[in-house]
């Protein structure tokens, strides 16, 4: 839902941590103050390539037009911004996907599809790419959208402030970049990259003005115009007239709520003063499922939902160790319990349903067995470890209270510590220093996940993973312009991780929302809460 | 009373310094808050020059209390981080403080004639049912904390008969009381928080001067029963009613802050809130020591109504 490389917690009280996560994700949470609002939401694909699932659809029947759309969310505070290259929140997110515009679009599927950008056309190597631009979009103030906004935009998106941007520009010749005619550019890069692309669905990396400064006035391409925005409290936009999807959006107003409690969110979408609300937590999901009184939107996404052992930190120093906690877990039983159901069963890599995950990897169960002889190979039999635990997402304190429970079947011993939110995810607190601990990753594709948490220079490597072999192949992986070629490659780079890695990748959480029954038109989707914020999409009937 | 105002003036020196050291030894900043997972010490230590963070800790409290006392309530830290030039914290509080006055003031003006009403009705049926019915039920109010008295009264108002709204959304720049029926619940809670200590100060003060001899000798006297009753009694136990009513509205700003966000009502306590998650220590810093200038501010009056109340206070010791 949020950021993918800064987290945020979900929950009110921390609203810290909110920001904290990979980005938005944290941020979003972070309402949770007072342990009340959990951010939320998570997904991950379903079975095999496709990743939708979907509980409650809401489309049919010819749209209405006209009305305001109204959807609450887990607020942000006064750190709420509208600068989409610094947001790391569901809430910055929501109004930036409203305001701005991609240059791919993500499908239901997690296939990308034309959005600003017609094609991305790379040169053989993969070191160079034109990128066709669609002809005659309009920014809301009349100028037309063009090459020199891309490149703003991409210079923009490097500077150091804007640090929830600057890794999908990392790999990207700025200084060069130019423009071949008014809707063409050129863009080298600084190694080969079969899947530019992929670094653009994201929302922080969609399209600004040439020359936008402080965002006090943002002015997109989006389906929605700005209109007001108070930090912390609201924020409402206008349709779009012009808007190059003819026809959307369907309602003329839209309007963003902070609602950091989750009580008073669900309580709101009840009694009508808003239509929408992002991150229900599963419980109420679970009763509202029952009742029918409010639409339960679920989507299948690829949010994994981890524990994480610092492969550099004795006991798992030893992959002995690392294959004997993966086997100890009862995903399953992880899943049931402590999101209520509401995910498929993780196999301990990440991705599930994006492009390029490997689905032929047998899914990894529970074998007591199996983990108490590797542990006895490893000389740890009786091991004790300590596992560091946080309420900075629903889920995460329970699922570390499961596992330590089904460790005791496998003689290994797990002592639980619960720390803030405020530290778990702050890396001048505890953040990369500790040895086993839980995290959450919504990545926007298989390559943003690896290259940020993974590769040799990966800003947040959890598992503390270093392996130059390894490393070779994924850059070799990223690089590879052949299809086929590409998939083996990356099914090798997963397969390393599968066997080898310090990841426990439970589940694929889902996101999971509220509709007032009288919303039609948005659909489930693997990329967001709400629909993914497809909020062009929405109609009011009745 | 010029010894009282050179004490509240003491207090809020302390409560000045109490709350920066407080603020101050928060684990993180709003540094490692804007930037999330990117807080690399780097990253932190560049930020935190923008916040002004870098300055030895005196310079940067005289430079805040200076700019407090001058009315200038300094600027967000999270505004800052974010590379802004100025953020002011006036900016960002001024509705959320007009709407939590308008709230605490509402029950204010149910809150103290209701206490001495109830206090003063239990008093005179002390001992009888329905002295026994507002001990019991006040005392289960106040025994329960305010999301619980919420989340009940909007079970019993919004679940149940459905006739009120169960949270305060007021859109930015209108005001709260366009639409009184979002009130109710909100005031309803804090009331039935607050009322019980009240009602038994005012009680205790009441049943005592009931049975004082002066009171004895008005009635002996052969003055009606009322003028007995608000002419000499109430008026002598309304001395120690004072401070606890006082006390009590000290209360209501600490339990606005929980009420606030369990009705999402945007005002001085959902902001706080959100404030400290974001360790946007500019805005609680100005924040918490507003709140302790209305502390002492509400002691300084109460001990002024006390003064006038009871002449004997008024001679110097």
């Amino acid at each position: 839902m949020s950021d993918p490389h800064n987290p945020r917690p979900e929950t009110g009280i921390e609203l810290f941590d909110h920001r904290i996560s990979r980005g938005t994700l944290l941020r979003g949470a972070a309402g949770t103050m007072l342990g009340m609002s959990p951010l939320l939401a998570a997904a991950c694909g379903g079975g095999s390539t496709s990743s939708t699932g979907t509980s409650a659809s809401t489309s049919a029947a010819t749209p209405v037009k006209g009305g305001t759309l109204r959807a609450g969310f887990v607020g942000g505070g006064t750190a709420e911004t509208l600068n989409l290259y610094q947001g790391v929140t569901p809430i910055d997110e929501s109004r930036a996907q409203n305001l701005f515009d991609p240059l791919l679009v993500v499908n239901p599927d997690l296939t990308t599809g034309p959005g600003l950008a017609l094609e991305f056309n790379a040169n053989a190597a993969a070191t160079e790419y034109e990128i066709k631009l669609r002809p005659g979009v309009e920014f809301h103030n009349g100028k037309t959208f063009g090459a020199e906004d891309v490149i703003y935009s991409m210079r923009l998106m490097a500077k150091s402030a804007n640090f929830a941007s600057v890794p999908f520009v990392a790999g990207i010749n700025l200084k060069d970049l130019k423009a071949i005619d008014a809707t063409t550019v050129k863009v080298p890069l600084l190694y080969p990259d079969a899947d530019l692309g992929a670094n653009f669905v994201y929302w922080n990396t969609w399209m600004v003005q040439n020359g936008e400064k402080d965002f006090t006035n943002p002015v997109g391409t989006g389906p929605f115009m700005f209109d007001t925005f108070k930090a912390g409290t609201q924020s409402t936009f206008k349709r779009n007239p012009n808007y190059w999807q003819t026809g959307k959006p369907y309602v003329d107003e839209l309007l963003i709520q902070s609602i950091d409690d989750n009580n008073a969110r669900l309580e709101a979408l009840q009694s009508g003063q808003i239509d929408a609300m992002a991150q229900l937590p599963t419980a109420d999901a679970k009763a509202h499922q029952a009742t029918g009184d409010i639409t339960v939107l679920v989507a299948k996404s690829p949010q994994a939902m981890m524990f994480y052992m610092d492969t550099t930190q004795a006991p798992f120093t030893d992959v002995r160790v690392r294959q004997a906690m993966k086997l100890i877990a009862d995903r399953p039983a992880l899943v049931a319990s402590a999101i209520n159901g509401f995910g498929s069963i993780g196999n301990d890599i990440v991705g599930k349903g994006l492009p390029f995950y490997d689905n032929s990897l047998p899914q990894r169960v529970q074998d007591i067995e199996q983990a108490k002889s590797l542990l006895k190979q490893a000389g740890q039999e009786n091991l004790t470890v300590t596992l560091q635990t946080s309420p900075i997402f629903p889920g995460f304190v329970e699922s570390a209270t499961l596992l330590a429970q089904q460790a005791k079947d496998a003689g290994v011993t797990i002592n639980l510590k619960q720390v803030p939110p405020s530290a778990y995810y702050n890396p001048s607190a505890l953040y990369l220093k500790m040895a086993f601990a839980e995290t959450q990753w919504p990545p926007p594709s298989i390559k943003f996940f690896y290259l940020q948490a993974l590769s040799s220079k990966a800003p947040y490597n959890e598992t503390h993973w270093k392996n130059t072999a390894w490393n070779d192949l994924l850059f070799k992986a990223i690089g590879e312009t052949d299809q086929a070629t590409a998939q083996q490659t990356w099914n090798q780079v997963q397969k390393i991780q599968y066997d080898q890695g310090g990841y426990i990748n439970w589940t694929n959480a889902d996101w999971v929302d509220g509709l007032s029954t009288k919303v039609k038109g948005l659909e489930p989707h693997p990329a967001g809460v709400l629909g993914n914020y497809l909020f062009m999409n929405a109609w009011l009937s009745g | 009373m010029g010894r009282r105002l050179l004490g509240a003036a003491v207090s809020l020196l302390v409560a000045s310094v109490l709350i920066f050291i407080g603020t101050s030894v928060l684990p993180g900043n709003a540094a490692s808050v804007v930037l999330g997972r990117g807080a690399t010490p780097a990253a932190v230590q560049k930020l935190e020059q923008q916040m002004h963070l870098n300055k030895p800790l005196t310079t940067q409290y005289t430079n805040w209390l200076g700019g407090f006392v001058h009315g200038d309530l300094g600027d967000s830290s999270i505004g800052l981080a974010q590379g802004q030039k100025h953020a002011p914290v006036w900016a960002l509080i001024s509705d959320p403080v007009k709407n939590s006055l308008i709230l605490a003031l509402i029950t204010a003006l149910f809150m103290i004639p209701l206490s001495l009403g109830l206090g003063a009705l239990a008093a005179v049926y002390a001992g009888r049912p329905a002295d026994h019915a507002i001990s019991i039920m006040s005392l289960a109010a106040i025994a329960l904390p305010e999301f619980v008295i919420g989340s009940l009264l909007v079970g019993v108002f919004f679940v149940w008969l459905d006739v009120l709204p169960p949270v305060a959304i007021i859109p930015p720049g209108q005001s709260p009381l366009s639409d009184p029926t979002k009130l109710i619940l909100p005031v309803a809670t804090l009331l039935l928080a607050s009322l019980a200590a009240g009602i038994r100060m005012v009680r205790a003060g009441m049943v005592e001067t009931l049975q004082a001899e002066y009171v004895m000798a008005a009635r002996l006297n052969g003055l009606s029963e009322r003028w007995v009753l608000w002419r000499y009694a109430m008026r002598n136990a309304l001395a120690p009613s004072v401070q606890v009513l006082a006390q009590n509205l000290q209360w209501l700003i600490g339990g606005i802050i929980i009420t606030e966000t369990v009705f999402a009502y945007p005002g001085l306590g959902s902001l706080l809130v959100t404030a400290v998650g974001n360790r946007d220590l500019g805005v609680v810093q100005s924040v918490a020591m507003l709140i302790a200038v209305v502390y002492v501010m509400l002691n300084l009056v109460a001990d002024l109504i006390v003064l006038l109340l009871v002449p004997k206070l008024r001679e110097p010791a």
